[in-house]
């Protein structure tokens, strides 16, 4: 016979170890969720070769020629073309010189694939975990509801900024229009998401068959923070070549040190991807969203140990 | 010339031949995209604030080269504050937009750090940490004893702070100038 679980304290004191609870009982709604969805839970690993191909972000160099894992994406991708319908993980990510009220070098990422699906169900799977989630933890923030409004980039920048940046792409206009005007927009809505981003920032998406200029790619905010980039996953083994070959001419261009392309992962594409959606999600940031904290240190177990050594 | 990793809170810098300091700065990163840092400076000469968003890696400006000057706060005449050197008894006068949220700290004969940008006065800096006497708020209720419970209470400043529920009127208290916050009662 199993000796009886002790039973968990009712209720915590200090802000730690209500922390800990607090970040016990999400992450456990989450698991119920992709459980009760058909999911299996996997782990892909956190030293890797290839970093990824976002040329914004910068992996921290682990020794021997690898990296820190800056998300689970190329590994779990193996894992689809290999047959694995529908997966999740909760992982550690690095990134290097990412520090602000929003961004930590090391942060837990929850990542999930599912086959037969695009960018439209994965929408609504993400609103689905996310009303989870709020009611498994009673943790409903100010002027959250759902279904959670939906808005294209087109017609946030036409509203916020004026112009429509998949009909005139200017990517140096695009992001400082973010940083000035859209996302303090996006600060004034509980809830958003935000879809059909244009198609030169696609990164591993696909593109949209009936508008060339766009990409099947959305986010969530939450009072304008960012907690997920979801994707209908490209799928075509050529076109996955041709992105990594543009993010490595445009790390070059930038001055920035190549990383090699991923060929496992480009092996495994080849070998044939199925359709699928892939989402990532900042769970830090969920947490902040839940709770209402400014700072992401404010929902660490060890805010003292976020800052780098001078 | 610095660029935006030195930027922080309080960080003084040379724009345009003008002194600013940098009052907020936030980083801010936009999913697959290159990351900014949206800041707001305050003209340190005029008071003006203006909101400037730089991209990682960008150029913001020469290091300004302040010089301080320990001084003492001495009154307060039609809106124009007035500081003495201890040492050579020269004066100087600040306007209240260049003195800020020190008002709501300062108190007269309490010694301040002046700054000096080509020999002009422009701003003040506090202690960390000052002693303030507390002119109104409520009695403490008998029996209530929960931790960490806390009342408003106006200081002699006319600034309010959080207090516990045992600080009475009359008190002296120590107050954080970087957070506005209550630290603790000031032994008799």
């Amino acid at each position: 016979m199993k000796p009886a679980a002790p039973q968990r304290p009712a209720c915590f004191s200090n802000r730690v170890l209500a922390l800990i609870e607090l970040r016990d009982s999400i992450l456990d709604a989450i698991r119920a969720f992709f459980r009760a969805n058909g999911y299996c839970e996997v782990t892909t690993p956190l030293l890797v070769h290839c970093p990824g191909l976002d040329r914004h972000v910068e992996a921290l160099p682990a020794g021997n020629g690898q990296f820190l894992a800056t998300s689970p994406e190329l590994h779990m991708k193996r894992l689809v073309c290999r047959g694995a319908p529908r997966i999740f993980q909760i992982s550690p990510a690095f990134r290097a010189d990412e520090q602000g009220a929003q961004h930590t070098r090391e942060f837990l990422m929850l990542e999930w694939y599912r086959t037969g699906s695009g960018y439209r169900e994965m929408m609504q799977e993400t609103e689905e975990l996310l009303r989870h989630v709020t009611g498994c933890c009673s943790l409903m923030p100010a002027g959250l509801s759902f279904p959670v409004p939906r808005i294209t980039v087109d017609q946030l920048y036409e509203r916020s900024a004026g112009w429509q940046p998949t009909r005139h792409w200017d990517e140096d206009r695009y992001f400082r229009d973010w940083a000035a005007t859209v996302e303090p927009y996006l600060q004034t809505q509980p809830a958003l998401i935000v879809h059909d981003f244009p198609a030169a920032l696609a990164a591993l998406s696909r593109i949209s068959t009936e508008n060339v200029r766009i990409c099947e790619r959305f986010e969530l905010f939450l009072n304008g923070l960012e907690i997920c980039n979801a994707y209908s996953e490209l799928t075509d083994p050529d076109e996955h070549r041709v992105r990594f070959d543009q993010a490595a001419r445009c790390r070059a261009a930038m001055g920035r040190p190549p990383y090699e392309a991923d060929e496992p992962f480009l092996q495994a594409v080849a070998s044939g991807m199925p359709a699928c959606a892939g989402n990532a999600l900042g769970l830090d940031r969920l947490i902040m969203a839940l709770t209402g904290a400014s700072h992401i240190s404010d929902v660490h177990l060890f805010p003292e140990d976020l800052q780098p050594s001078p | 010339m610095l660029d935006t990793t030195s930027l922080r809170k309080n960080l003084k810098i040379i724009i345009d031949g003008d002194p600013w300091i940098v009052v907020d700065c936030q980083f801010v990163k936009p999913g697959k995209g290159q990351a900014f840092t949206r800041t707001r400076l305050k003209n340190l000469v005029s008071g003006q604030t203006m909101d400037k968003t730089y991209k990682s890696g960008e150029k913001i400006g020469e290091q300004a080269r302040i010089d301080e000057c320990n001084m003492v706060f001495l009154y307060e005449q039609g809106g124009s504050y007035t500081f003495m050197d201890n040492n050579t008894y020269e004066q100087v006068e600040l306007s209240a937009a260049q003195v800020g949220d020190a008002l709501n700290f300062m108190t007269e004969n309490m010694n301040v750090e002046v700054d000096f940008y080509n020999g002009m006065p422009i701003a003040i800096t506090l202690p960390n940490f000052v002693e303030l006497e507390i002119i109104e708020t409520e009695p403490a209720v008998r029996g209530d004893t929960v931790s960490g419970a806390t009342k408003p209470a106006r200081l002699s400043t006319g600034y309010s702070v959080n207090v516990p529920l045992f600080i009475t009127s009359g008190e002296a208290i120590v107050v954080d100038t970087r957070t506005g916050e209550y630290v603790e009662r000031v032994k008799k």
